[in-house]
């Protein structure tokens, strides 16, 4: 199941949306199908990722976690490293540059955490395309840093009120934009979900983080015994596990957001638990937390891009095969992570990425010893100072938040604030 | 023209009361509507403007599950037994509980047809069977913007009627009926369907000069909106929901 047959993987899939959608999404299917064989596109964008993005990132022997965990050696490709802090760019740039080609000028996205965003604001600017951005109303609250780097990239932000205010509702947004504006607009979705030809096409620009580990492993004479990810829709898990999907002597374990706990609405765990059930909903088939009668359920996680009620058609499929395992972190557990690999390794998780982080810490043990474990560390966590702050340092940031105001209020120079004394260690 | 136009008329299921849904397709109806398009209101409602979807928000916000829009709707159903009632919704809301399970509840409160417009034609999960063997049509919904070999597919698949979106976009912004428009529903009829003709329609003019090009004028957001903007004062929104169906089935 390395790619979908007819916009199927197995049972999910598929390109459940209303006639106005439809030949925007056919004709993205024939012109991605074009150009993924067109050797100048092809190099156009090696050059993009090599020169722009920084490819390859490197792969990241960890020695002290390795010692502490006493068990698999335990590696960690920094994906975070990319420009822009996150896998996102891959797929924003593939996208963007396959609009241009597809004499498209405007681009919109959605985004949950603002990494998709700034990506997709980046690659826009870049490449000279018009960029809005859908963003739920409470991810713009927690993603402030996100915000303001896509105002900066020449974006619009548009906050999105309706329904819970996050990522599928920003979807949502995107969705009717599109189905208004399609003959000039492309929607660039982030995620390997959402209607044919998403899933494939997503996975594909992700493809190169997978294509790397396999290379610099081979280089270096790593056999993998067990890889990593973290899973919200899926896109750095299915490209991070794409070119082993047949190598079925690796595990392969995605780490969905455990929330804060078991209970409905207090997490977003659509393959461990009993939450989730067979759904259609934002044109695709799969795994989704739904009630009885169908409506998508609220969602919990402190890593807003994990808060998501679906999950990529492709890895629903590979789960329920048995090809891809999951588990889940709770939010303690991730941020735990954040700190460990921090402080151990000099590597800061995003909240996302430090969900595979936890896991690994789980399953070191678990590896027969000479085998690797690779963890996808798919974002860098500089975006989520003001959700780390309060939890790590709670009164030395209070303080900062509230001088900083009190120095904008006053329209204060930096210099001149009042000095916050000895507690800013 | 001077000749009665055939109106099928959108309210959201429960919005804003389930007193006031019912008492504004009463208003409806004595306006002059023959068929309620009746929404059940979803999650996600994504081919929706603004003003649907914050109806449906805010009546799923009490609690509303989809039994008590069946109930709603057979209420309906008792109180006029002669209006066609079909029953708009999303995939989601049909697929979880099972389509067969859904489509024998939906006729047994007294649904007529489905408009799902997020299952597509030619990838039902099953819908058209369903409905038929519970004395029910499925009704698809074409865009002005399908390629032609599909709108040609969709015309010639047999369906005794199809819910023609006349511009692309979502619900609720102004539609102006063009040559394109009429040209459009010509293609959608051209396999022998009957087409119901909507999107956009806020007036009567709109509703005239569409009238001879369909089997029935579609209208949802302009009653959405007097619902919306009357909820505490029910006799004026009984007053201006007939008025505006009076003046949209020319009666």
């Amino acid at each position: 199941m390395t790619a979908s047959s007819d916009g199927f993987f197995g049972q999910y899939g598929g390109k459940y949306v209303t006639e106005v959608l439809r030949r925007p999404l056919d004709e993205l299917q024939a012109s991605f199908d074009f150009y993924m064989k067109d050797a100048a596109f092809l190099e156009e964008l090696h050059v993009i990722q090599r020169d722009y993005i920084g490819r390859e990132t490197p792969l990241c022997f960890a020695p002290r976690a390795t010692e502490l965990l006493g068990g698999a050696p335990i590696y960690i490709k920094l994906e975070g490293l990319a420009n822009t802090g996150a896998h996102k760019i891959n797929n924003a740039i593939g996208q963007c540059l396959l609009a241009k080609k597809m004499g498209k000028t405007r681009i919109i996205a959605e985004t949950g955490a603002g990494q998709h965003g700034l990506a997709t604001a980046a690659a826009c600017a870049k490449l000279g395309l018009s960029c809005t951005v859908y963003m739920g109303e409470i991810d713009v609250r927690r993603q402030q840093p996100n915000v303001a780097a896509m105002e900066l990239y020449g974006a619009k932000v548009q906050p999105v009120t309706s329904g819970s205010r996050t990522l599928k509702d920003a979807v949502n947004e995107a969705m009717r934009d599109w189905a208004a504006n399609f003959e000039d607009t492309h929607y660039v979705l982030g995620s390997a979900l959402g209607p044919a030809p998403f899933p494939d096409m997503v996975r594909e620009f992700q493809a190169v983080i997978g294509k790397e580990v396999e290379k610099q492993c081979a280089e270096r004479n790593i056999e993998i015994g067990a890889m990593v990810a973290c899973v919200g829709g899926g896109s750095n898990s299915i490209g991070f596990f794409s070119p082993f999907l047949e190598k079925k002597e690796i595990r392969l374990v995605g780490a969905e957001a455990g929330g804060i706990g078991p209970g409905k609405g207090e997490n977003a765990s659509r393959m461990c638990g009993t939450a989730a059930r067979d759904g259609i909903l934002q044109g695709y088939k799969s795994r989704f937390l739904l009630d009885e009668d169908g409506q998508a359920l609220p969602t919990r996680s402190i890593s807003a891009g994990l808060d998501y009620c679906g999950i990529g058609p492709q890895l629903a499929a590979l789960g329920r095969a048995g090809r891809i395992e999951f588990t889940s972190i709770l939010d303690r557990e991730a941020l735990e992570a954040v700190s460990f690999f921090a402080k151990n390794e000099g590597i800061l998780f995003a909240l996302e990425s430090a969900h595979a982080g936890a896991a690994a810490m789980k399953l070191a043990k678990e590896v027969p010893s000479g085998k690797a474990i690779i963890i996808n560390m798919s974002g860098r966590g500089d975006k989520d100072v003001f959700i780390t702050s309060p939890v790590f340092r709670p009164e030395a940031w209070g303080q900062f938040l509230r001088s900083e105001i009190e120095r904008l209020d006053s329209n204060k120079d930096i210099h001149e604030t009042t000095v916050l004394g000895g507690c800013l260690k | 023209m001077t000749e009665k136009i055939k109106l099928m008329s959108h309210l959201v299921a429960g919005y804003p009361t389930d007193d006031l849904a019912f008492r504004a397709a009463q208003a409806l109806v004595s306006g002059g509507t023959s068929i309620l398009e009746i929404q059940l209101p979803f999650s996600d409602p994504s081919a929706d403007g603004p003003l649907i979807q914050t109806a449906c928000t805010q009546v799923l916000a009490r609690g509303y599950k989809v039994a008590d829009g069946l109930a709603f709707i057979s209420k309906i159903r008792k109180e006029f037994p002669h209006v066609t009632i079909y029953l708009m919704s999303y995939g989601s809301l049909i697929y979880t509980p099972g389509v067969a399970n859904f489509c024998k509840k939906a006729a047994a409160a007294g649904v007529n047809g489905m408009i799902i417009p997020d299952l597509p034609f030619d990838h039902d999960e099953g819908l058209t069977e369903n409905c038929r063997k519970n004395g029910m049509v499925n009704i698809p919904v074409a865009a002005p913007s399908m390629a032609e070999k599909r709108l040609d597919k969709l015309a010639n698949a047999g369906f005794p009627y199809i819910y023609a979106a006349l511009r692309t976009g979502i619900t609720g912004r102004q539609t102006a009926i063009s040559g394109s428009t009429l040209s459009f529903l010509e293609k959608v009829k051209s396999g022998g369907s009957k087409v119901y003709g909507g999107f956009g329609i806020y007036n009567g003019e709109q509703a005239r000069s569409l009238a001879s090009a369909v089997e029935a004028v579609v209208a949802g957001s302009v009653f959405v909106k007097i619902i919306a903007q009357n909820q505490n004062n029910p006799e004026l929104m009984e007053k201006e929901l007939t008025e505006k169906a009076r003046e949209l089935s020319n009666s």
